[in-house]
């Protein structure tokens, strides 16, 4: 007798032995099974396509199920967007297939540029709304009076498969993001860890390798912090333990975007410090720092856990205490030794800058590792800041999105014309697939090269196809037959979507083999149809790449104009906007536009170099505006300092324009401003902390305008370099 | 009970609407079972949900029929 005893021997029998061992065949073992279930029921149903479902189910799957959840949604939504705006078209101009055409071109267009503006989820959502007018528009134009009917089937056959989906995942093994998530932020806290204490102040130069620190740690970070931010979207809907953990890993995000900030603002310092200040200063901030490396490590490895993060944080905690104390015996050392040298003056503010920048990092280290410890208790708020962390909304450059619009309106009026011109039996699943890669791939990293995946795919595709409606489809006589016969061609695609660097190979398989596959109501099997729609198919493909490869937004000198022009105009922003929201605004733009851009930085030449050295260097400036702006604002009217507007507005309009000249002015008034808080009188005024605040500030900004590794090196002459030296 | 509701003239199964609302009722309930931490009891979560919603949605199918 199988009571519940031994069922649930088995099943955690088959979770310690099976799953672990290979979570790729549950997964395409959960993919056949949603599959065979949708086409099953579609049958039963008598809809006329049973492989949409098939389709959607294929699409939909993922290995975790929160993600099949959130995808889910978006095709839902996007489908009966799309249903209804072909109900509207073809209401409208049914008679007139050129104004149909016109008016789907323009549809097409705002949905691929919809696809741009958002990411992730909500992105193939948009491109399903702009795709599915083709699958229900166009052979609409044919009988218009059948539309409702393809519109409804449409959309009944698409909710089986999703239905089919969800149920699937997230009943057999079902898998949370969660646990994604968590190896991830652990993975994250001891990388960032390593990277600390593998910095070596006085020697970054040497560490590199290189002139410039090396910046691809901190890009991999930047990227992490968006994808780890949209896995936890997905995740709102998985019931477990992910909806808890929200919030908190919110604030781990923003806790992380700010100390991973500073990490880079005092890396540069620091290098900074070697190029050109007094080798004492460097030693002093170094001996300071090897303090904190102790502080980080965890019985002589770092932290690995959140528990053992817990301790890293007290740990961390007990150095910021100590830090005061330890800074006196610097300080004294530093003017002992500094003795010895002349030109003292601009050798201390070296020092006071590295020092306030070292004890923001430390405050915001502690904050981090804060968070990530409480994650350890699940109920626990300490560590915890109580306001809400700032969400990471989306900006989007117009131009891009226009142009990825333009790319799929011009892919649709060609093939369209091909099909009216030349009168072309396949032209209707030609067009769809066009337009169905002209626009999914549009907000892709490297567009040409996921294209060309999908070509691959398509073309093995192809071949299954072949071989199942031509030698397999034919004999299949029941139910299990049918199974049989698709179940190859699906366990290999989804076997494909497994592997990462393939995956869309996969998709390319399962598309095109879903789409012509034999078993409609009626049998279809005639070769040369067949060969004119793989033909059509290819070509489609192709021509989708071609417009990748002519209007190409993601690579080359185009994109990084655009990256310098909107890193200006965030620093404008951070110049000018409202102060009390610059912080976090400039953070997040600051976030997106890396992201946006980091999929071209992959190919390591010179120009990436710079891209990502301006970033960088754009954080730096943005920051150091908007601590002086804070501290303008904090001693008000009684303004001693009455060069600080003026550097404010000195800075905003040089990068609002750039040139020698600016620069130069720029340059000027920072020099006065640390001249006038020379002065007796703002000396008197203002509190010892404040100006010395005051100091760093404009010294930090001074540093990284005239920085030489900065992208602006151009714009500053010769002389400049002596005077810093 | 009409076994088709006319939705702006064309003629939507009851069912549907049945349907949506037991997924309606069974996320109600999933929110207030995470919310009290009900959930610690249950074995198979994602079952119980799948339960629930059947439950809901029969009961309802059959008032219809």
């Amino acid at each position: 007798m199988i009571t519940s005893v031994h069922f649930k021997n088995f099943c955690v029998a088959c979770k310690n032995t099976i799953f672990p061992a290979s979570p790729t065949l549950v997964y395409i073992f959960k993919v056949l099974l949603a599959s065979f279930m949708a086409l099953g029921i579609s049958l039963k149903f008598e809809l006329e396509q049973p492989r949409t479902a098939m389709m959607t189910v294929a699409i939909v799957m993922h290995s975790r199920s929160g993600m099949v959840f959130t995808k889910s949604i978006y095709r839902l939504l996007g489908t009966l967007v799309g249903v209804a705006a072909s109900f509207l078209l073809v209401a409208m101009f049914a008679q007139e297939r050129v104004l149909f055409l016109l008016c789907m071109a323009i549809w097409i267009g705002i949905c691929t540029a919809g696809s741009m503006i958002f990411r992730h989820h909500q992105s193939y959502g948009f491109v399903l709304a702009g795709y599915t007018i083709c699958i229900v528009g166009l052979p609409a134009t044919i009988n218009p009076e059948l539309t409702f009917n393809i519109g409804v089937t449409r959309v009944s056959e698409i909710m089986i498969g999703l239905l089919c989906a969800g149920l699937v995942s997230d009943l057999i093994f079902p898998q949370r993001i969660w646990t994604v998530v968590s190896a991830s932020i652990s993975k994250r806290f001891s990388d960032f860890s390593d990277l600390v204490i593998a910095m070596e102040p006085g020697r970054t130069r040497v560490a590199s390798g290189s002139h410039r620190v090396k910046a691809s740690p901190i890009i991999r970070f930047v990227t992490d912090i968006f994808e780890l931010e949209s896995l936890s979207a997905s995740s709102s809907l998985e019931n477990d333990d992910s909806r808890t953990y929200r919030l908190k890993l919110n604030h781990l995000n923003s806790a992380f975007m700010e100390v991973s900030t500073t990490f880079h603002s005092l890396q540069q310092l620091l290098r900074r410090h070697e190029d050109y200040s007094n080798p004492i200063v460097s030693e002093c901030i170094g001996e300071l720092y090897q303090h904190l490396k102790a502080a980080l490590l965890f019985e002589g490895h770092v932290a690995q856990s959140s528990s053992q993060a817990s301790v890293v944080a007290i740990q961390i905690r007990q150095y910021r205490e100590s830090l005061p104390s330890l800074l006196k015996d610097s300080r004294a050392q530093l003017l002992r030794k500094l003795n010895a040298h002349a030109q003292a003056d601009s050798d201390r503010l070296d020092f006071e800058t590295g020092v306030e920048l070292l004890q923001r990092f430390v405050d915001e280290l502690y904050a981090y590792a804060m968070t990530y410890a409480s994650l350890a208790d699940a109920n626990g708020q300490s560590g915890m800041a109580k306001n809400e962390p700032p969400h990471f909304k989306l900006d989007f450059d117009v131009l891009t999105a226009a142009f990825a619009g333009l790319r799929g309106i011009l892919t649709l009026v060609i093939l369209t014309a091909m099909w009216i011109f030349l009168d072309w039996r396949s032209g209707v699943e030609a067009i769809t697939l066009g337009v169905i890669t002209s626009t999914l791939f549009a907000s892709s990293r490297s567009p040409s090269k996921t294209v060309r995946q999908f070509l691959i795919g398509a073309l093995i595709g192809t071949f299954f196809l072949y071989l199942c409606n031509f030698y397999l489809l034919p004999n299949a006589k029941d139910f299990l037959m049918l199974m049989l016969v698709l179940a190859p061609a699906i366990a290999f695609a989804a076997w494909v979507t497994t592997r990462q660097a393939y995956a869309t190979i996969g998709a390319g398989v399962f598309i095109i083999f879903l789409m012509h596959s034999g078993f409609n109501a009626a049998l279809s099997a005639e070769p040369v149809i067949f060969i004119n729609d793989a033909i059509a198919d290819i070509m489609a493909i192709t021509l989708a790449g071609v417009m990748y490869e002519l209007i190409d937004l993601t690579n080359g000198r185009w994109s990084q104009q655009r990256l310098s022009k909107n890193l200006h105009k965030l620093i404008v922003f951070s110049c000018e906007g409202p102060l009390k929201l610059a912080r976090v605004e400039m953070e997040r733009r600051l976030r997106s536009l890396g992201y946006r851009f980091s999929g071209a930085w992959q190919g390591g030449t010179r120009g990436d170099g710079e891209m990502v050295d301006h970033l960088l260097s754009s954080i730096e400036i943005g920051h150091a505006v908007i601590a002086l702006r804070e501290l303008l604002a904090e001693i008000g009217s009684r303004s001693s300092l009455k060069a600080g507007d003026e550097i404010v507005k000195g800075v905003a309009q040089f990068y609002a324009s750039p040139s020698h000249r600016r620069h130069d002015l720029v340059v000027a008034s920072i020099a006065e401003g640390l001249a006038d808080l020379d002065t007796d009188i703002s000396k008197k005024e203002l509190a010892q902390g404040i100006r010395l605040q005051f100091l760093t500030t404009l010294h930090l900004l001074r540093s990284v305008l005239l920085d030489e590794a900065s992208v602006f090196s151009s714009f500053r002459p010769m002389n400049d370099l002596e005077r810093t030296k | 009970m009409p076994r088709e509701i006319a939705l702006f003239d064309a003629l939507v199964p009851t069912l549907l609407f049945a349907f949506l609302f037991g997924a309606a009722m069974s996320w109600i309930i999933d929110v207030v079972f995470t919310r009290y931490g009900l959930y610690r009891d249950i074995w198979y979560r994602a079952l119980f949900r799948l339960a629930v919603f059947i439950c809901i949605f029969a009961c309802c199918g059959l008032l219809v029929y």
